[in-house]
């Protein structure tokens, strides 16, 4: 069991212990391990890292080479087909049958994943009216637009009412408004509809938007794993000063004060890191000092791309 | 947004066995090749042979009520009824199945490698048995309507138009016959067309492998025969290997000049093995590389 954000013990949708996985002799998993809890997850790393191995070997397509884990409770080595049932995989690759026409692939997908004929073809119809594919579910696939057929994609993934979504690189191809309404969509699918996803991609802004949990995965290693707000470093030294009227005596006595200025591209605002011994008060004095009105002296948090970089080295 | 307002209602319904998956491949595979025209024109060529047999066996019931010496003269002709009858209209409508399948083996399986179709199947609730199964069904079918249900509408017919039914009575080996031949027909070449086109995709390569391996194979066994007079080099024949098993099931098999069907199906069972096995390793292939 592990904890949710509210305190509450939940089973992990997610648990892997000590997996590893080969490619003949080059080690794409090494000995992974770890557990989390259902929700929209965040699976980042770079080109190679290991993302899409670790998706196929939840998704049951791949044995791993050693170690195992469980995924909504099933098996990943012992109970691939039931797992592959209750999960809805989005992959990267175009993956359609050309020469189908779109209902008729998202009912095969659900056909494909248990559901009787007829329920298949009117929730394939539901799927797309839901994902707005409902004007052009007659046309083929294959003379859908980028957008469009990402949009087929999750539709097909989704069809049979998965407990997870498995969505690799959901967002790649698509123009700025495309990516905006499909990262919508997976946020309204992951938190009004209680589905619970894992978003492999390389953009962290789009993690940022969808996911509250991430996992960071470098060279087939986990480098972390858990709730965004918990992984990212809370700097106790380190503020973001704004202030009004003319800063430039401020701004002086602070380095006379021994304090590290780190200038902002925006004006009337610095990145401060100051000594240990420090008192907050010190800021209103010199403020009031030189004449300046603070508007925020705010602990300075790290973003999604900080965090990244720091777990990585890099 | 819109799509984020519209609702999504959720599905709780029994799940079937992952089995029933291969129908659904069966049907929208045998959708996918309808599609072609290609597939109409060969199946039309199919008719064609099909439809002279069909007339012909109409026409020779209606001479023998009134000409019996013009129907003796009928029978010079191959549609007798026999099951040497049988086997050969099957033969023939098998060369056009043999062309038929090297255009739907592109459809079919080729570019479910080319273009993402098996990672579509495979990343459902099915495994690679279930799919594999249900292609090589899809397969089957297509051989089945081009060469065995032919043959059974002019077994019917040739019965029904006869006087009694008799031919029925008098006939079960032509019925083992045609069930028997169309059987190996279909279960044979769809495990070498999945095997040749899971390995070769492309449609036009493949249709050359396809059919190169029956014409050069066959005219490999004829030159080996010549050369060497030893009827074991026949079974490099493929093609001809299926028609001896066929001539066989109907009964009609001379095996005192060629290999015997017990060594032809030796040599098929081999290939059907070699092929399932290349068939299964692509399919691993593809779960990882894809």
């Amino acid at each position: 069991m592990i904890e949710s954000s509210t305190g509450s013990s939940l089973s992990p949708l997610v648990e892997l212990n000590g997996l590893s996985h080969f490619y003949g002799k080059f080690q794409a998993m090494k000995e992974v391990s770890f557990a989390v809890a259902p929700g929209a997850i965040g699976l980042v790393g770079q080109n190679g890292a290991g993302k899409s191995t670790l998706l196929k070997l939840l998704l049951g397509l791949m044995r791993p080479t050693s170690g195992g884990g469980s995924v909504l409770g099933c098996d990943l080595v012992r109970e691939q087909h039931l797992l592959r049932g209750r999960i809805g995989f989005m992959p990267e690759a175009e993956s359609l049958i050309p020469g189908v026409r779109g209902v008729d692939l998202v009912a095969l997908a659900g056909e494909l994943s248990g559901m009787p004929r007829q329920q298949a073809l009117r929730r394939a119809h539901e799927v797309l009216s839901y994902l707005e594919l409902d004007e052009v579910r007659y046309r083929k696939c294959d003379e859908y637009s980028v957008g469009m057929k990402q949009r087929l994609k999750l539709a097909a993934a989704l069809v049979h009412d998965p407990q997870l979504l498995l969505l690799d690189e959901p967002t790649a191809g698509l123009d700025p408004q495309g990516r905006d309404s499909m990262l919508r969509l997976l946020h309204a699918i992951a938190s009004r509809h209680g589905k619970s996803l894992i978003l492999s991609t390389h953009l962290l802004g789009d993690i940022d938007r969808v996911c509250e949990q991430v996992i960071i995965v470098d060279r087939g290693s986990i480098l972390g794993v858990g709730r965004i707000g918990d992984l990212r470093q809370h700097w106790r030294n380190r503020f973001r000063v704004r202030w009004r009227g003319e800063g430039t005596p401020f701004v002086q006595s602070l380095r006379d004060a021994g304090v590290a200025i780190e200038e902002s591209p925006r004006p009337e605002q610095v990145l401060v890191d100051v000594p240990a011994d420090w008192n907050n008060g010190r800021f209103f004095e010199l403020a009031s000092q030189h004449g300046v009105t603070l508007s925020d002296v705010v602990p300075e948090e790290e973003d999604l791309q900080q965090l990244y970089h720091r777990l990585i080295g890099s | 947004m819109q799509l984020t307002q519209a609702g999504y209602r959720t599905w709780d319904g029994e799940r079937r066995s992952p089995w029933w998956g291969c129908w659904s491949l069966v049907r929208v595979g045998l959708m996918l090749i309808v599609r072609r025209w290609v597939f109409w024109i060969l199946l039309g060529l199919g008719l064609l042979n099909f439809l002279f047999h069909f007339a012909f066996i109409y026409l020779k019931a209606t001479i023998v009520v009134q000409n019996a010496n013009m129907a003796r003269f009928l029978d010079n002709y191959k549609v007798t009824g026999s099951g040497q009858a049988y086997a050969d209209f099957m033969f023939a409508q098998a060369t056009i199945c043999a062309l038929l399948l090297a255009f739907a083996g592109s459809t079919l399986i080729g570019s479910d490698y080319r273009q993402g179709g098996m990672v579509f199947c495979l990343s459902r609730g099915i495994g690679k048995w279930h799919y594999i199964v249900g292609k090589l069904l899809t397969i089957a079918a297509v051989v089945t309507i081009v060469t065995t249900i032919p043959a059974l509408i002019l077994f019917i017919e040739y019965g029904t138009l006869s006087n009694s039914f008799a031919y029925f009575i008098d006939n079960p080996r032509v019925l083992c016959g045609i069930l028997g031949y169309g059987a190996v027909l279909a279960v044979v070449q769809s495990l070498m067309i999945f095997a040749i086109a899971a390995w070769v995709p492309r449609t036009v390569p493949l249709v050359m492998t396809w059919l190169g391996l029956f014409v050069l194979l066959k005219g490999l066994a004829d030159a080996m025969r010549a050369i060497d007079d030893n009827r074991y080099w026949l079974l490099l024949g493929i093609w001809d290997d299926m028609h001896r098993i066929g001539r066989w099931c109907f009964g009609s098999l001379d095996e005192s000049t060629i290999p015997s069907a017990g060594w032809c199906v030796t040599v098929l069972a081999a290939i059907c093995a070699a092929s399932l096995g290349l068939i299964v390793r692509r399919v691993k292939a593809v779960e990882v590389v894809s």
